[in-house]
């Protein structure tokens, strides 16, 4: 069972109107880490969908909104980072995962994800929830359980390494 | 790569337009025998206390060695809770009602010693910042090798640290259902967890667990539960794991708190006393 707790009565994940809101209010956001992680859409589809799953079987209950969205932000960097492991030992090369990509045509933009995603985790998750979520240093940590100075570290070495990408990709 | 360019990336991501609706309807479909199938877990899962449960003194389990590695060098709970800025945590890890562990395991690549916890009354007395409903424990970890870690190594979204209670599936109560989180910090080559999360007092009656391992949500298929209620990692999870059991101390259990969280979490509760 899933609750938040802070709002005047806890709600049941297995309550409709409880797996309603939560969908609702982050697939979209949840989706689009993922894909910081899996070439394919199809695949991040999946990822959030288990992470769902799993909210609903492992009964977690968030002290507030914010305990929620960063479960919710780490149980799908977690699902998406365990497909990406999958795929490799099936001898999938990140190559192949990109021409994936591109032949579904996800997005118009795949050169930017495709460099996003050639970067190790720790960096791309960063990044994603920086320059695209807005949260600030000390928000990530907060969502990540890491010192706000260790995520601007990460911030700042995940910029030089897209630079350093992009640069030798400009050649 | 500028900010724009990378937020219109983003926004050109194509998802399934009914990927929100038939996700409601799956979660819909699952959780009602899901709901089921707990109740019946939960049936089968009764305690039964037994005198090594009781002992004080703190165990560690699993297929792991046990070294009497000397942790002179690990940073004291205290000085971990002074470097993510929680001085009045750090007050209560050096107050007389602390609980100092220092147990070391190696495991894999790991050399992991939990230094010990603060918990319930120990952290009355604290004005600020610090919640006496909470517990807070420290884990250290070391390269066993002795090649120094930095937070890289050691990506939240691999490993988890989770408290787990005997006689309670570990899919049922772990970090999730008691609220935990953890904030991990690198000092001298050493990684440290700062674990917070819901007084684990309340369980003093059972064993209660501190389980670390490779992976994300306990399931069944990295821990079994026995009959009485032991909890043990499943003989062919062989990622790197360790569980620690807490000597908490048993009178400060609190089975009126533990009813009142099982019926918050709408799980019956099924323990059994002897």
């Amino acid at each position: 069972m899933l609750s938040v707790k802070g709002d005047e009565n806890m709600t049941s994940v297995g309550t409709n109107e409880a797996i309603e809101r939560i969908v609702r209010e982050y697939s979209v956001m949840l989706l689009r880490l993922a894909c910081t992680r899996l070439a394919s859409t199809a695949d991040a589809e999946d990822a959030v969908q288990d992470v769902f799953l799993t909210l609903l079987s492992s009964r977690v209950v968030f002290r507030d909104a914010g305990h929620e969205r960063a479960w919710l932000i780490r149980a799908t960097l977690h699902r998406a980072s365990d497909i990406r492991r999958r795929a490799r030992q099936k001898d999938l090369p990140l190559d192949s995962a990109l021409q994936v990509e591109a032949s579904e045509g996800i997005s118009p933009d795949a050169d930017i994800m495709a460099v996003v995603r050639s970067l190790p985790e720790k960096y791309s998750a960063v990044i994603h929830l920086h320059y695209y979520e807005g949260y600030t240093a000390k928000e990530i940590g907060r969502l990540l359980g890491l010192p706000a100075a260790t995520v601007g570290t990460r911030l700042s070495r995940g910029r030089e390494k897209l630079k350093k990408i992009l640069k030798e990709d400009d050649r | 790569m500028n900010r724009e360019k990378y937020r219109t990336a983003i926004d050109r991501l194509s998802f399934s337009e009914d990927f929100e609706t038939r996700t409601i309807a799956l979660l819909r479909e699952k959780a009602q025998p899901a709901a089921e199938k707990e109740n019946e877990t939960m049936k089968h899962a009764k305690h039964i206390r037994t005198l090594w449960q009781t002992a004080i003194a703190l165990c560690v389990v699993a297929v792991l060695s046990i070294s009497a590695y000397a942790a002179a060098n690990w940073l004291t709970p205290s000085q971990v809770a002074n470097r993510v800025n929680e001085p009045t945590l750090a007050k209560a890890f050096e107050s007389e009602d602390a609980i100092s562990i220092n147990e070391t395991v190696e495991t894999g690549d790991f050399t992991l010693n939990l230094a010990g916890l603060v918990t319930g009354k120990g952290l009355k007395p604290l004005e600020q910042n610090v919640d006496e409903t909470r517990t807070y424990a420290v884990l250290s970890i070391q390269h066993t090798d002795g090649t120094p870690m930095t937070v890289d190594d050691m990506p939240f979204s691999t490993y988890t640290l989770t408290p787990l209670v005997s006689g309670y599936a570990p899919w049922t109560i772990n970090m999730g259902t008691l609220d935990a989180m953890v904030t991990l910090i690198e000092e001298d080559g050493s990684l440290y967890y700062l674990l917070d999360t819901k007084n684990l007092e309340m369980f003093a009656d059972h064993t209660v667990y501190l389980a670390f391992f490779e992976g994300f949500v306990p399931n069944s298929n990295i821990f079994t539960m026995g009959e009485d209620g032991t909890i043990s990692f499943a003989e062919n999870f062989t990622a790197p794991h360790a569980l620690f059991e807490l000597p908490l101390d048993e009178s400060k259990a609190d089975p009126d708190a533990v009813s009142a969280l099982m019926e918050s979490l709408n799980i019956p509760d099924a323990e059994i006393s002897d």
